[in-house]
């Protein structure tokens, strides 16, 4: 197997990375809002319920949420919903030889679970990264709309929030680059991100290489978003 | 018929009293200064005007209207707690003003979420403010990049910009350094001479002196003593007021 050719098969696990890391952000993100208002809710039922999902996703691993989002459908209700829309979906289409699209294809309800299991646990994460980024918000500016005579919400939406994203975009920063990495996790239910596809090299060809190879991949994508997330800080530096 | 009518003010937290039943009224176009120890209940009397404590007794009236009744305000509606409170602007001690806004923008944001006229209207009276507490060349700076002193001019501007009744200043000038407080204290000497009806929480004893119609002199939540300027500091009847003033001559 020539360079280009191990480039493109571990690119092809590469897109599994991606759709995972993109999918994350663009559910944990929004997500996140609601647990945190939950967790600083009035009504204590609520607030507790919320910290206590919390505790529960930050406290155990994310592969063993994977796992347990994965196989819980099964042994609870007798329908295991992910690996039955593999097996439907294999006995009903069809699907070519190889690359990308025969991946997709054959690993998309287990693709499904490892969605909804990172973006519970990044929404969980952060969901308090929005906690502490409003907590950490002065009473004064809160007082200031109202004594102007402004609404709760024309508050939060007009004074309130920009101040909350300039001081979340650090910590957001941190989990993101993180995310990338976490996405390796996927390989426990062989799903064929990046590293399973090396993985897969060295078992059928004996080729090593490539598995460090890998690495390449995820700092060039690491570099860009360093880049990105510079930015947006930078766009925000002109008020404090 | 006075602007401002305040009857049985009473506020605890807890159960510590802090306002024991405050009693005053105010003219049109006067300035009330109120002083007192640190502890004394100022800032929650002016915090119980601006409806972010509500007393547990008593009425506040402006212009004849009863818009604060203890007895009655829970069944008030959020929305005529914020028609109501509109007849005060506060500006705080420590400026609050909104950080990501430049010092226009700071001035425009509630008239134009209010609606209170087109954004060319809104604009040009938030211009003519500006030039008012005479930072026109900073129309555009962030309040990061203008003094305390400046901050506290944009945040008096901004409060103005509400066209309030009764413009309440909790010790406006505390939070800067001495030689910024007088550009501070003249703009509130601007306005008074422009008929502002205003109440000014504050340290300093000469601008209260020289800028009220009335002073209330405030220990432990009551009003000890009120009057004229000249009544309170030249012949103070309260022995506690006597005291008050006579460390504040020690301590200059
Ligand atoms: N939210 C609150 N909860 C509990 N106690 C409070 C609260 N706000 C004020 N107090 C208490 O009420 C009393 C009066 O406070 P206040 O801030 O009105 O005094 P002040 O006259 O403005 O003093 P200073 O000159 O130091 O500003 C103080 O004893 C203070 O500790
Ligand atoms: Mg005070």
């Amino acid at each position: 197997m020539s360079f280009i050719e191990v480039t493109l098969f571990l690119a092809n696990g590469f897109v599994f990375s991606l759709i995972i890391f993109a999918v994350t952000l663009i559910c944990g993100i929004p997500l996140g809002l609601p647990i945190a208002f939950c967790s600083m809710s009035r009504f204590r039922p609520v607030r507790a319920v919320s910290k206590v999902v919390v505790w529960i996703v930050r406290g155990i691993p994310l592969m063993l949420q994977i796992f347990i989002i994965y196989y819980v459908p099964g042994l609870l209700f007798g329908n295991p919903v992910f690996s039955n829309i593999d097996r439907y979906i294999i006995g009903n289409f069809d699907i070519p030889q190889d690359g990308l699209t025969r991946l997709l294809m054959i690993n998309a309800g287990s693709l499904v679970s490892v969605l909804i299991a990172f973006t519970i646990n990044y929404a969980c994460y952060f969901s308090e990264i929005y906690r502490g980024g409003i907590e950490s918000i002065s009473k004064g500016q809160y007082e200031a709309g109202y004594v102007l005579g402004l609404t709760k919400s024309q508050i939060f939406k007009k004074i309130v929030l920009k101040q909350v994203i300039k001081r979340i975009v650090p910590p957001m920063s941190n989990e993101i680059i993180t995310l990338i990495k976490d996405t390796a996790l996927a390989n426990c239910i062989m799903i064929p991100e990046i590293i399973k596809q090396a993985k897969e090299l060295a078992a059928t060809r004996a080729m090593i290489w490539p598995l460090f190879y890998t690495g390449v991949f995820y700092l060039l994508f690491v570099g860009l978003l360093t880049i990105l997330l510079g930015k947006v800080e930078k766009k925000l530096s002109y008020f404090n | 018929m006075s602007v401002l009518e305040v009857k049985g003010i009473k506020k605890s937290f807890g159960r510590v009293e802090v306002l024991k039943g405050l009693d005053f009224s105010l003219e049109k176009g006067e300035v009330l200064s109120i002083i007192g120890s640190s502890g004394s209940g100022k800032t929650t009397l002016l915090r119980c005007l601006n409806f972010l404590e509500t007393a547990d007794s008593g009425t506040i009236a402006v212009n004849g209207k009863v818009i604060f009744d203890a007895a009655s305000v829970k069944r008030l509606k959020e929305s005529e707690i914020r028609e109501n409170r509109l007849h005060f602007g506060l500006v705080f001690q420590s400026f609050n003003l909104f950080p990501q806004y430049s010092a226009l923008e700071n001035i425009t944001l509630a008239p134009t979420l209010l609606n209170r006229g087109t954004p060319e209207e809104i604009k040009a009276q938030a211009t003519a403010l500006i030039e008012r507490v005479g930072l026109s060349d900073k129309t555009d700076s962030y309040p990061c990049q203008l003094s305390g002193g400046q901050q506290q001019r944009v945040a008096i501007a901004r409060a103005l910009a509400m066209n309030p009744d009764i413009l309440c200043f909790d010790e406006p000038t505390s939070a800067l350094d001495p030689e910024l407080t007088g550009e501070v204290l003249k703009v509130i000497r601007d306005l008074k001479n422009a008929h502002s009806t205003m109440i000014v929480v504050t340290h300093e004893m000469e601008f209260a002196r020289n800028v009220s119609d009335k002073v209330i002199f405030m220990s432990d939540g009551v009003i000890e003593e009120m009057g004229t300027p000249q009544e309170v500091f030249l012949s103070p009847k309260s022995p506690k007021t006597k005291s008050f003033l006579s460390k504040d001559i020690e301590a200059v």
